[in-house]
């Protein structure tokens, strides 16, 4: 195909090629600063405006391939930064939760250190465990139970005030039936003026609870604060002590044909958002061994 | 390649262009976390139309240009260049290069080759401690960003080689296989031997 002056000619110039590569690598690493440097310096001066320039005209469309690449790029970013924020927000989540629990706890201390607090009882902290998903049978779950010294029928409050009581117990955890519940009925009184009547709650609505059977003419004004009444007839003793904050009045309805007069009340606990509470017993009782529960009390925080 | 004033201000001005084109424009145009790189291209563009050893004068210049450029190791690109430019000639002096989707393996080859080899000599000539292998996934993209540019890349090269471009050459990229004549049933490859 070719003669053999071709090849010749061929492999000498790639011979040539290489070999004057080699020695410029040679020279450029054994003579840093020398000639070949000079050399190359003024071609970079050279060359240098030609660069400028041509960067100057292809920025624009370096400018549209970066934001392209950009764009693209953006995208992986927004995802990472989409599950940073998916991990945050529970973070977050996680913070309100404690902050709330905390603000629970504080409110239980408080709530002990009230003049009007029930005395001799003793306190177990619970953490609420489950909820009844109806608004008909308002009751949830604590993680402390017989074991732990809890009875049926105790009374259950939060750092705001009563919450229900306890309709349910096993070895290590018990039901809290809420006075939301639509068959509980609380004996309670308002403070100061005195009055006495029932609480019953309005089924759907756990912040209007009504306080029934008091008597008309009593002077009832919105704001007063209701409070277990406690009251002892004989053998018949209120289930839940005197003293525990309820709720504060919202509205009297005074209906003219009724016998006794109704009035509104707002809840002093918050009933959907409650983690922590605690179990009111009375002083002296033992808990029960339970074998298959824990030491008492090691179910609250 | 016809050796005329004319020839080696095309192919000088091919080489220029490249390589400013390629460190002041397409090394900082990052697509898919790579850039384009126009230096193996041009290189293997001209290699593959005026044959091996314009193809190895062509590396060597564009390496040398390079190198000054960029103020790097003076040869190195120029000693993998030559080698890319040759190679790619000799593939076209040997084979019929008239298929019209060639220029896509060959830059590819040439991309990888150009990158591969110019990796083993800088890490012979640095003091690099360690190398990441991310390097394997930049040839990776270089290669993909050329392969795609190839075609449009080559035709502009033979577009401005073409008036120079010797007879013969031109003629032997026009040629193709001739007919091989048909065997007495009609079927090739059963001609009767004479």
């Amino acid at each position: 195909m070719y003669d053999k002056q071709v090849v010749r000619r061929r492999r000498a110039a790639l011979g040539v090629l290489v070999g004057l590569s080699i020695v410029l690598l040679t020279a450029s690493f054994g003579n840093g600063g020398g000639v070949l440097h000079g050399f190359q310096s003024a071609a970079q001066t050279i060359l240098s405006p030609i660069e400028q320039g041509a960067s100057r005209a292809f920025k624009p469309f370096r400018d549209l391939a970066n934001w392209v690449g950009d764009t693209v790029s953006a995208k992986g970013k927004v995802d990472g930064m989409k599950k940073d924020l998916a991990a945050t927000r529970q973070q977050l989540a996680k913070s309100q939760a404690a902050v709330r629990e905390n603000q629970q706890l504080q409110g239980l201390m408080n709530l002990h250190r009230r003049a009007d607090f029930p005395q001799g009882t003793g306190a177990i902290a619970a953490r609420v465990i489950a909820r009844s998903p109806t608004v008909w049978y308002s009751t949830i779950q604590i993680d402390v139970g017989r074991g732990d010294g809890v009875r049926v029928d105790d009374p259950v409050v939060t750092g705001d005030g009563l919450v229900g009581k306890v309709t349910d117990e096993t070895g290590g955890t018990a039901t809290v039936t809420l006075i939301t519940d639509s068959s509980s009925s609380v004996s309670a009184e308002i403070v100061p003026e005195g009055s006495n009547g029932v609480v019953q709650p309005a089924v759907g609505d756990p912040n209007d609870m009504q306080l029934n059977f008091v008597q008309k003419g009593r002077d009832i004004t919105v704001g007063q604060t209701l409070i277990t009444s406690g009251f002892a007839s004989g053998r018949l003793e209120s289930l839940f002590p005197r003293g525990i904050p309820i709720g504060r009045v919202r509205k009297v309805d005074a209906n003219e044909l009724e016998l006794y007069q109704r009035v509104h009340i707002q809840p002093f606990a918050d009933f959907r958002r409650m983690d922590v509470v605690q179990v009111l017993r009375h002083r002296g009782r033992t808990p029960v061994p339970n074998p298959g529960t824990a030491a008492p009390g090691s179910g609250g925080p | 390649m016809i050796r005329t004033p004319g020839a080696f201000i095309r192919s000088g001005l091919l080489v220029v262009l490249a390589v400013i084109l390629q460190i002041s424009g397409f090394d900082q145009l990052h697509l898919l976390g790579g850039a384009i790189d126009l230096i193996p291209l041009v290189v293997a563009g001209m290699a593959f139309y005026a044959g091996s050893t314009a193809g190895a004068v062509a590396g060597f210049c564009t390496g040398l240009l390079l190198d000054l450029a960029v103020g790097q190791n003076l040869g190195a690109s120029s000693l993998v260049l030559t080698a890319v430019g040759y190679g790619v000639g000799r593939f076209s002096d040997q084979r019929d290069i008239s298929h019209g989707l060639l220029p896509i393996p060959v830059a590819a080859a040439a991309t990888v080759g150009y990158l591969s080899a110019f990796a083993v000599v800088s890490f012979m000539l640095e003091t690099a401690p360690q190398v990441s292998a991310l390097i394997l996934r930049d040839i990776v993209i270089v290669t993909l960003l050329n392969v795609a540019i190839a075609l449009p890349f080559f035709g502009l090269v033979r577009r401005v080689l073409r008036p120079v471009l010797a007879a013969e050459l031109l003629d032997r990229r026009r040629r193709r296989r001739e007919v091989q004549p048909a065997g007495p049933i009609g079927l090739r490859g059963l001609e009767v031997k004479r």
